[in-house]
């Protein structure tokens, strides 16, 4: 698989706990490649605050988004392209 | 059941009633008591002679009404320290004022011993309503006249003492009748929405001091018990009512936002915001938080204590910004300095106006300026640039003082718009600015707004959460299809919620399931979920025929034409207007309207005796 660029950013206690507002990575384009690489920087507990191994999928509080569209809107298996913004949500409300 | 104080300022009376158990069961308490009395009231009115139409939102005419419910004050009945006020008219909308406030001032209104008081008339000079366990009485406010809202709420409580006091005020803003003035209690605490400041001044009532300890009654105690202690736990251990509240409060939601394309940005010409960072949730947590805040008996804690240590915008202690307020003071307009917008925030606070409506007009006047429709003379030295921090503190102040330039911002970007030869610039409904999403990257947002009985308001019916939160299910907020029934059961259950009275943000927890269980056994009677819905829907419904009254109907259902017109220019919803006519279109049959007016027949499901 091909190699890409993928510019990860923190929000709300994942940015307080890592203590870092983005990071870029490089990944073969799947999510979970990108979350291990991530990991390889933050930490291995990076891993399971996101990603649920049991299901093989991110996991279902954690609110992710690729370029703006939450992962749950989007159809089909995640393909990161080089570039894009993966924006990562712990769960969080307001009004 | 409880008592009702009722106060006529025109003839200084005050009477004591009970509160009705019949229109109790049928409407709970809360909002759904008041929209009820205020149907009386306009039937009263029409039975008279006078038409709903040519009732003065600022005359004697109009009636004010703070209610609480059978949730409010009872310990262990999540989040209830809240009570809802409402009008028979709003000044800013000529539609129906309806708001809600959290902090002390509406378990303590309990605790004075009275469910409700209903305000009518006006007095000719200022006072204000003491109520001192049980016992009312209408004082001298002279004294009071023309102080903030700070040194009200001290002044009174430093008068009236004892144990569980608390003040509902006004500041300069409503007595100066700006349109967006609210009424404020515990300092910092607001009924916001709909200019409902501007009534109380009209009515020359200053403020309301309540003060007490008589106990909330409770029908079935052990059964409350247990459904409080598993309500709680289911609070306690969510990730948001648990967790994110509670370390960020509401201003989380910046970043969010603006990520999913909604954030409006300078007068909604777009929803992305270059500097959202700098406004951010996490930003007001490094840089400006010093405390918590919570409201009575709330196990969330979502209020902030700030402070700007330094500088032009210094602020000892404040409270806020909350999510709303700086969406419109700071993304709105542009001001991307987060020292300026608590401040101007604060200055809300002080003279008792609305944020939301506050930080729109102020959008909208930056547009209208950068537009070269407003004529020097008229802004008297006011900069209205999108982006200048100094504008927009000044314009705050102006507008509670109505100085300068300050005269026309207090009229609401409706009226604003329309002296300017640009109707199309407010960012209202039904003359109220809307909030800090944007329906073409929100859609079913949209559609609550436009269809929301008091106006362009959010907390009306919360789609954000299944949105783009992702609460109770994910559903794409792109997509216009399906949306029409999450904005009904939203819009229904919220009025259970409100007229409970407890705050909103439980519902991030909780359910309609949990909420029949916990007013069941607060009242002794057997509601099930389908029934509290249907009494939402039944107070949906009614407050909707009271809109009719004033000529509201299915084409005020509308959203300003720049959502329904001009493509969304960047961001993930680029190119995306609202597709509102299709999504009405489907509600309006689900609720059983008629270009938006309810049925006969869905007034007769809902019992609803005209």
């Amino acid at each position: 698989m091909t190699t890409v660029s993928v510019k990860i950013l923190l929000f709300a206690t994942l940015r307080s706990k890592y203590k870092t507002r983005e990071l870029t990575v490089a990944c073969n384009g799947t999510l979970l490649s990108m979350i291990e690489s991530a990991a390889k920087l933050l930490g291995p507990e990076f891993i399971d605050d996101v990603y649920d191994r049991k299901k093989g999928k991110a996991r279902n509080d954690m609110i992710i988004m690729v370029n703006g569209r939450n992962i749950k809107d989007l159809e089909g298996e995640i393909t990161l392209k080089d570039n894009d913004v993966v924006a990562i949500f712990p769960p969080l409300a307001g009004g | 059941m409880g008592k009702i104080l009722r106060v006529n300022l025109t003839a200084k009376s005050l009477n004591v009633e009970k509160t009705s158990e019949d229109v109790a069961r049928k409407y709970l308490g809360g909002k759904g008591y008041a929209v009820y009395l205020i149907y009386r009231y306009l039937r009263e009115y029409e039975k008279a002679g006078t038409s709903p139409k040519d009732i003065d939102a600022l005359g004697p005419k109009n009636v004010l009404i703070f209610a609480t419910g059978p949730g409010t004050g009872v310990p262990g009945f999540p989040s209830s320290g809240r009570y809802h006020v409402m009008a028979l008219r709003s000044p800013l909308t000529g539609s129906i004022g309806s708001a809600n406030s959290g902090g002390e001032f509406g378990p303590f209104l309990k605790f004075s011993g009275f469910d409700m008081i209903v305000v009518e008339g006006a007095s000719e000079t200022p006072v204000y309503l003491a109520i001192v366990d049980g016992e009312a009485e209408l004082r001298d406010a002279s004294s009071l006249w023309g102080k903030n809202v700070f040194d009200t709420c001290r002044m009174l409580m430093d008068k009236v003492g004892g144990k569980n006091t608390s003040v509902a005020c006004i500041g300069p803003a409503g007595e100066n009748l700006a349109y967006m003035a609210c009424i404020m209690n515990d300092d910092h605490r607001a009924a916001g929405r709909t200019g409902l400041g501007a009534v109380m001044g009209s009515k020359k009532l200053k403020a309301i001091v309540v003060s007490g300890d008589e106990k909330v009654p409770v029908a079935e105690r052990e059964r409350f018990s247990e459904v409080s202690k598993r309500c709680l736990d289911a609070m306690k251990n969510n990730p948001v009512t648990g967790v994110g509240l509670p370390t960020y409060g509401t201003a989380i939601l910046i970043n969010i936002i603006n990520t999913a394309g909604g954030l409006p940005y300078k007068n909604w010409q777009t929803g992305v915001n270059p500097d959202a960072e700098k406004i951010s949730g996490e930003t007001l947590a490094e840089t400006y938080l010093i405390s918590r805040r919570s409201c009575w008996g709330c196990p969330i804690g979502c209020g902030r204590v700030t402070s700007v240590k330094s500088g032009p915008f210094q602020v000892l202690a404040s409270e806020g910004p909350e999510y709303e307020s700086i969406w419109a003071l700071g993304s709105s307009t542009a001001v991307k300095d987060l020292d300026a917008v608590v401040k101007a925030n604060h200055y809300c606070d002080e003279f008792g106006l609305d944020p939301i409506s506050m930080g729109s007009t102020i959008a909208a006047a930056m547009e209208l300026n950068e537009k070269g429709c407003i004529p020097t003379e008229d802004l008297q030295g006011l900069d209205l640039r999108f982006g200048n921090s100094a504008a927009l503190v000044e314009a705050v102040w102006r507008t509670a003082y109505k100085a300068g330039f300050g005269k026309y911002l207090a009229l609401g970007s409706k009226k604003l718009c329309e002296i300017y030869g640009h109707p199309e610039l407010s960012m209202s409904v039904k003359g109220l600015e809307m909030p800090a999403y944007d329906p073409r990257a929100i859609k079913g947002i949209g559609l609550n707004y436009a269809t929301a009985n008091r106006g362009g308001c959010h907390v009306t019916g919360y789609t954000v959460s299944p949105e783009v939160l992702g609460i109770p299910e994910k559903i794409d907020p792109i997509k216009a299809e399906g949306k029409a029934k999450w904005v009904k059961i939203f819009q229904d259950f919220t009025c259970v919620v409100n007229s409970t009275v407890n705050c909103l943000f439980t519902t991030f927890a909780l359910g309609a399931k949990d909420y029949a269980e916990l007013l069941s056994a607060v009242t002794g009677w057997k509601l099930t979920e389908d029934e509290i819905l249907k009494i939402g829907e039944r107070i949906y419904n009614l407050e909707r025929v009271i809109i009719n009254k004033y000529g509201f109907d299915g084409k005020d259902d509308t959203l300003p034409k720049r959502l329904l017109e001009e493509p969304m220019p960047e961001g993930p919803a680029k190119g995306q207007v609202t597709e509102l006519e299709e999504m009405k279109g489907e509600y309006y049959k689900l609720r059983g309207w008629v270009n938006g007016v309810p049925t006969k027949e869905k007034l007769a499901e809902l019992e609803i005796e005209l």
